[in-house]
């Protein structure tokens, strides 16, 4: 049992190295993929929330809180929002089921999701390291509202959410099985990923009963939960429910994923490899 | 006799969506497709000792990677049994694949980024394989290959002959004791071909894997099968030895003549009991200018026997 845990770990380390060190060979890629596009969907972010606040009340607050409070939200949500979204990854996983190239890891001992898997962590766990250094001293310089105390719980609950991520992108990929195109569906997940999560607007700013709905459903766990926590808009009662929800979403979708994988693999052709 | 390999009936129909050419058909498969099935193996029983290389022949599209596919347990059979090594591989065990390797000849398998040690050093962790052997059979392989200079480089800037060396490497770094090998000379000059021949003639020698090899480079099989498997519309239409089928099948000769005044030469393949009629048919169709009898080659001798499976009957 020992044995076999340590050959797990050995080839899931050996794996993410890989997803880091393939990253990092195309440079300009990785650039624009973990600062370029998140700095530019802050700058709109920001002089989206400074033409709102020019309207807000005597008071100064919208949703009981202040222009500070959103600029942090607005600096943090795009970082955390590359971070809990997949396209990279998800669109080579679907490329390699529907090219036949996924013949090379249906070859070897080792599960397909479990081989992209720790490529995806390897990836995403660079990307972070190296542009959440961004939001962090820019928050220090502006002084903005964050919880530094909370960072690493919430970062534990976005690292619990790409699995729930990585789930998806699996199950995305075995449409692969049944469809010569899948691109689509990236395109139409990560929006609704995006929409449902709270990267553009703060869920608690929401109705009620579609702030409800949301928060009970995984999706928020990935950008809202945590940026809410780290930013004092919630405590972390939100946190738990946030790990909670991921959990089911991860069975229900993990089931999903198997039953389409299993029957996937009987029709599948390998053709073009 | 327990063989590495053994089929029974094995079978694969594929279904495809069948358009029609135009604007109109696109719309209307749109909400109404139709499939077509088309078979592309039925009923073949092999059996393969360890220690053998079997070359697997045939035309495109007449089966043979649908059925070195379904051995290797990327694509499930839709009749038939087949057991490689004790497994049914569709199941995909982890003792399986431990013990099996494919190697498709015009797809990479190693990572393209990365260089080929860095590959094998991942295989190595993947196959579960201890450390030091591992490397001192990447050097082993590679010193037979003649490639120890590349392994530090990266795979996409290899030349087309070095990548499959390097790919042939870590389709063996785990020893394996059945080798699917699709193609492995495709592509490559003269030299190349010779040198991974000879190193697999080599390699079976002495490590005695059960091996299916397809190449449309006859001089792969005749050099290498002890079996050879002819294969044409998803059938399996000869299972035996290479002298066997040289010497049984009926296409044995080739008469190359010209007729005067004209400069294009033709031929005629031709049993040998029918000699003395073919050159009576052509003293009857003009005076003959030039005129020679060879030996049909085997890649000859398999592209007609192939020919006369595939037309119909």
């Amino acid at each position: 049992m020992k044995t076999l845990f340590t050959a797990f770990c050995r080839r899931n380390l050996a794996l993410a190295k890989l997803g880091i060190v393939s990253n990092l060979e195309y440079r300009f890629n990785f650039i624009i993929d973990a600062f370029i596009q998140p700095i530019l969907s802050v700058g709109v972010e920001v002089l989206l929330w400074i033409a709102i606040f020019k309207t807000a009340d005597s008071s100064g607050l919208i949703g009981g809180f202040a222009k500070e409070n959103y600029l942090a939200y607005a600096l943090w949500a795009p970082f955390l929002g590359r971070i809990a979204i997949s396209w990279m990854y998800e669109s080579m996983m679907v490329e390699e089921v529907v090219s036949g190239s996924i013949n090379t890891i249906l070859s070897r001992p080792i599960s397909f999701f479990e081989y992209y898997l720790s490529q995806t962590m390897g990836y995403k766990v660079i990307t972070t390291l190296f542009s959440m250094t961004v939001p962090l001293f820019a928050s220090l310089y502006f002084k903005l509202p964050v919880h530094y105390d909370r960072l690493i719980p919430a970062f534990m609950l976005v690292v619990y959410y790409l699995l729930l991520v990585h789930t998806m992108s699996f199950l995305v990929s075995t449409l692969g099985f049944y469809l010569t195109r899948v691109r689509s569906f990236t395109l139409l997940k990560n929006l609704i990923l995006m929409l449902l999560g709270g990267e553009l607007v703060p869920i608690d700013l929401m109705p009620k009963y579609l702030s409800d709905i949301l928060l009970s459903l995984p999706f928020s766990s990935g950008v809202y939960v945590p940026l809410a926590l780290i930013t004092g808009r919630a405590d972390y009662n939100l946190l738990y429910r946030g790990f909670f929800n991921i959990t089911w979403g991860l069975a229900a979708t993990g089931l999903l994923s198997v039953i389409l994988w299993k029957r996937g693999v009987r029709e599948y052709t390998g053709t073009g490899a | 006799m327990k063989y590495a390999i053994e089929t029974e009936n094995l079978g694969r129909v594929y279904k495809t969506y069948s358009k029609q050419e135009g604007i109109i058909n696109s719309l209307k498969g749109f909400y109404n497709r139709k499939y077509t099935e088309k078979v592309a193996l039925k009923n073949a029983s092999i059996k393969i000792e360890a220690g053998k290389i079997v070359g697997l022949v045939g035309s495109n599209g007449a089966g043979k990677t649908t059925l070195l596919k379904m051995l290797s347990g990327l694509i499930y059979p839709t009749s038939g049994t087949a057991q490689v090594l004790g497994h049914e591989p569709w199941k995909r065990e982890n003792e399986f694949l431990k013990k099996v390797s494919i190697l498709l000849g015009q797809k990479n398998q190693l990572w393209w980024d990365i260089t080929p040690r860095d590959s094998y050093a991942l295989l190595t962790k993947i196959y579960d394989i201890n450390e030091t052997q591992s490397k001192s059979r990447v050097n082993e392989l590679a010193e037979l290959l003649n490639c120890r200079h590349v392994l530090d480089t990266q795979l996409r800037r290899l030349s087309l002959g070095e990548r499959m060396k390097m790919e042939i490497i870590g389709s063996l770094l785990h020893s394996p004791q059945v080798l699917f090998l699709d193609e492995p000379t495709i592509g490559l000059d003269i030299v190349a071909q010779v040198s991974i021949r000879n190193f697999l003639e080599k390699y079976v020698k002495e490590q005695k894997p059960a091996i299916i090899l397809t190449s449309h480079y006859m001089d792969d099989i005749t050099q290498l099968s002890d079996q050879l498997l002819l294969i044409s519309k998803g059938e399996i239409v000869y299972n035996g030895s290479v002298e066997h089928f040289t010497q049984t099948t009926d296409l044995k000769k080739k008469l190359i003549y010209r007729l005067k005044n004209s400069a294009e030469e033709k031929e005629i393949v031709f049993n040998s009991q029918e000699l003395t009629q073919v050159l009576s048919d052509l003293s009857k169709a003009g005076e003959v200018a030039d005129l020679k009898v060879e030996e049909v080659d085997f890649e000859d001798v398999i592209h007609r026997f192939l020919q006369a499976e595939s037309s119909p009957r």
